[in-house]
């Protein structure tokens, strides 16, 4: 029995968010399923969902007044497989250097691999992970999007390295 | 190119009325044939440039989805001579090339004197330039001053040039944006005052809330109200690397071009950074071309993840046909393209900032020889690889930023055409300079038939990576206008499409094409792109929209070169 439970923290930052919660986590990041989700209720900011098996806690703070529709509204995106980006999930730590698109769906929760402006990927397409795989929830599956990368290689549409958003350039 | 600028007086326009605090060509109990020439004049131009009058709220030119019955402000395309010709606008241009987004030491991340920047954009070719560092605090407090007479004295260096100030405006709730104004004496006043009040990092006012949009346009209405009181003659706007991190929705677009029609004209078509995307294989930098790397974040609208990437070193904005741009055009309201350098640290370059730290100064001292080449800088310098050709009357500041404001542009990457005239006419007008040029609106009855006729000038010579670019292939892009959208965060319009591919041969030097629009039974509007034919892929919208439209970029392995595009301006069709 998988217990999904969304929270909020009103973070600002989608990476500085992903990492407290990794943090928190522990040793137990690789037991469960858990997102950030960018809302716009009340106003726009970075909310969680968990996904908890049998058997694991974590504790969570408690949500701040104001945002329990956007936890709830979390909650509901990761349940319903419609939203939320996930950091913490089964399989992540073996997503390392370049792995196949079935080595990544045999190693990992994730389901799909999709390819943004290329051919779609078969079983063999060498995926380049950069160290960094991030899927995301669409459809009802947990799906790692990419794009063409060097080499007829896909690597994932999230880089490692970002500009901050809000940097000069 | 041009040359002999000669002089660029700016007197202060500004004439006390009697028993009125307004400017005389502002205020309106005055006829205008009662006004002293020169203030008839500004009168003029502030009616055309939408700053006037009661069409300003809802200033377009077509009336689609305007209400009210406000008069249309003409801000585009209308020349004060033709304003009641059918077809206005014709005659010839002088075509001046640009640049409007260059970083100095007055950006924490960049490095060059002015004198640096100009001096090579004008080697690459470039006729004017506009200078926009960082709006932050260092540079409210310190850079915005010290730039000026950087800029001043590049003007007397290199007579021939076109040197704006600027700023770059970290937009309230947006992305950045080029800000600049006629030169004049209070040219430093105003961007000072704009920048203090209105820059998001000055302010702390960068998440997407309402009162930050709130904020953006009240610094849109201060440049209106400068150049409606005279205190600069020109101000104008545009939206930098708009799709980039996806903070730009689209009701903010809408709500700048409507609060300040004639200053808040466009958007880069293209960004700058584009040596970003040359793969370390190559030696070059291995990240993404127009340094387009991010994904979403809080404060970004709901696009699809294919914004955040460039295609065919275009803003997916601009590039998806039947997109933003399209549906913006899709209003019947102007909404014009750039392509720029964004230039800061240029790649290749042997250079290094004179000081590591900013903080200190408020700016860089001058750079000095590192002595090793820098392979990971994503930058070309300005008109090395991108321009943007302004349709210009003279060879004046105020004739480029009405070229700009008009719509009078095309542009391309790696010196892709040496030249593009393309008009709208009645089907079998023959006479020289007529018909209704880039950004322009031709106006004619119902069943009136028309003609697109483009006219190109092939490159003969090199580009700057020394080779003569191929124009294979051009694109005819026509779209209904269909007036104001249901949502205003609407960001694609189902009646634009590629309607015609022409297929440029070689061993020409100069091709004309020319495309039987039809009868015309409702307002339209109609763009043309062209390729090198390197890169290609079905469009976002699908291949019925945009069969060979531009390839989305590989970030790490996108070389420029080998990836050449040009856009143009529309050109519009109004049925009555």
């Amino acid at each position: 029995m998988t217990v999904h439970v969304g929270f909020d923290r009103a973070d600002k930052d989608v990476r500085a968010a992903e990492h407290w919660f990794v943090e928190l986590l522990g040793d137990q990041r690789d037991r469960v399923v858990a997102c950030t989700h960018l809302l716009r209720v009340p106003s726009s900011h970075v909310a969680f969902s968990i996904a908890l098996p049998s058997g694991v806690s974590v504790e969570l703070p408690p949500v701040p007044d104001g945002l329990a529709a956007a936890a709830a509204l979390a909650r509901e995106e990761h349940l319903s497989g419609q939203g939320g980006r996930a950091f913490a999930y089964p399989g992540r730590d073996a997503l390392v250097g370049t792995l196949s698109v079935a080595d990544i769906l045999s190693l990992s929760a994730i389901e799909r691999v999709t390819v943004m402006g290329g051919a779609p990927a078969t079983p063999d397409t060498l995926v380049e992970t950069r160290d960094h795989v991030r899927p995301l929830w669409m459809a009802g599956h947990l799906t790692l999007v990419t794009l063409p990368h060097v080499d007829g290689r896909i690597a994932p549409f999230e880089m490692p390295e970002e500009i901050p958003c809000c940097s000069l350039h | 190119m041009g040359h002999g600028h000669g002089h660029h007086h700016h007197h202060d326009e500004v004439g006390i009325g009697g028993g009125s605090d307004l400017p005389a060509a502002l205020d309106l109990s005055t006829p205008d044939d009662e006004l002293r020439p020169e203030d008839r004049s500004r009168r003029a131009f502030l009616r055309r440039a939408g700053l006037l009058g009661a069409g300003v709220a809802a200033a377009g030119a077509l009336g689609a989805g305007v209400g009210g019955g406000a008069e249309p402000a003409s801000a585009h395309g209308k020349d004060d001579e033709h304003d009641h010709a059918s077809f206005n606008g014709g005659g010839s241009f002088k075509w001046l090339a640009g640049d409007h987004h260059i970083h100095t030491h007055y950006s924490s991340d960049g490095m060059y004197r002015v004198i640096d920047q100009v001096q090579h954009g004008r080697a690459h070719g470039l006729d004017w330039m506009v200078i926009t560092d960082h709006g932050s605090e260092a540079h409210a407090k310190i850079g915005v001053d010290k730039v000026n007479p950087e800029i001043l004295a590049a003007r007397e260096a290199l007579k021939d040039t076109l040197v704006f100030q600027g700023l770059e405006w970290n937009i309230p709730a947006a992305e950045h944006g080029t800000v600049f104004v006629n030169p004049g004496k209070n040219e430093l006043s105003v961007l000072k005052q704009f920048e203090n009040n209105f820059d998001s990092s000055v302010k702390a006012a960068g998440d997407s809330t309402p009162a930050n949009e709130a904020l953006a346009i009240s610094g849109l209405n201060f440049l209106a109200d400068a150049v409606k009181r005279g205190k600069v003659e020109h101000a104008l706007f545009l939206a930098n690397h708009p799709a980039r991190n996806g903070i730009d929705s689209p009701h903010e677009i809408r709500g700048w071009r409507d609060a300040a029609p004639g200053i808040a004209i466009g958007m880069e078509g293209a960004p700058g950074h584009q040596a970003g995307g040359l793969s370390k294989a190559k030696g070059g930098p291995g990240a993404a071309r127009g340094a387009y790397g991010n994904s979403p974040s809080a404060n970004s609208f709901p696009y699809p993840l294919e914004s955040y990437r460039t295609w065919g070193g275009f803003d997916w904005f601009t590039a998806t046909v039947g997109g933003l741009w399209d549906s913006l055009l899709a209003e019947g309201k102007p909404w014009w393209i750039t392509a720029n350098s964004d230039a800061h640290t240029i790649f290749l370059e042997t250079a290094v900032r004179g000081n590591s730290d900013f903080n200190e100064l408020g700016y860089y001292l001058d750079p000095v020889h590192g002595g090793t080449v820098n392979t990971t800088n994503v930058d070309f310098w300005p008109g090395y690889y991108s321009k943007t050709h302004v349709g210009a009357t003279t060879d004046s500041y105020l004739a480029v930023m009405d070229g700009l404001r008009l719509g009078r542009i095309w542009v391309d990457h790696g010196g892709l055409l040496a030249g593009l005239d393309m008009r709208v006419r009645k089907a079998g007008d023959r006479s020289k300079d007529g018909g209704t040029p880039l950004g322009g609106t031709v106006s004619v009855k119902k069943g009136t038939a028309l003609e697109l006729v483009i006219s190109i000038d092939l490159a003969v010579l090199p580009n700057w990576a020394e080779f003569v670019p191929k124009l294979a292939r051009v694109d005819v892009i026509r779209g209904k206008v269909t007036g104001k959208p249901a949502d205003k965060d609407a960001f694609t319009t189902p009646n634009t499409r590629v309607e015609k591919s022409f297929e440029v041969g070689t061993g020409q030097k100069k091709v004309s094409f020319t495309y039987a629009l039809g009868r015309a039974e409702q307002s339209y509007y109609v763009r043309v792109r062209g390729t090198d034919g390197n890169r290609k892929g079905p469009g976002y919208l699908g291949v019925s929209v945009d069969a060979e439209g531009p390839a989305i970029d590989v970030v790490g392995d996108a070389d420029p070169w080998a990836d050449l595009w040009f856009y143009t301006n529309p050109i519009w069709v109004e049925t009555h």
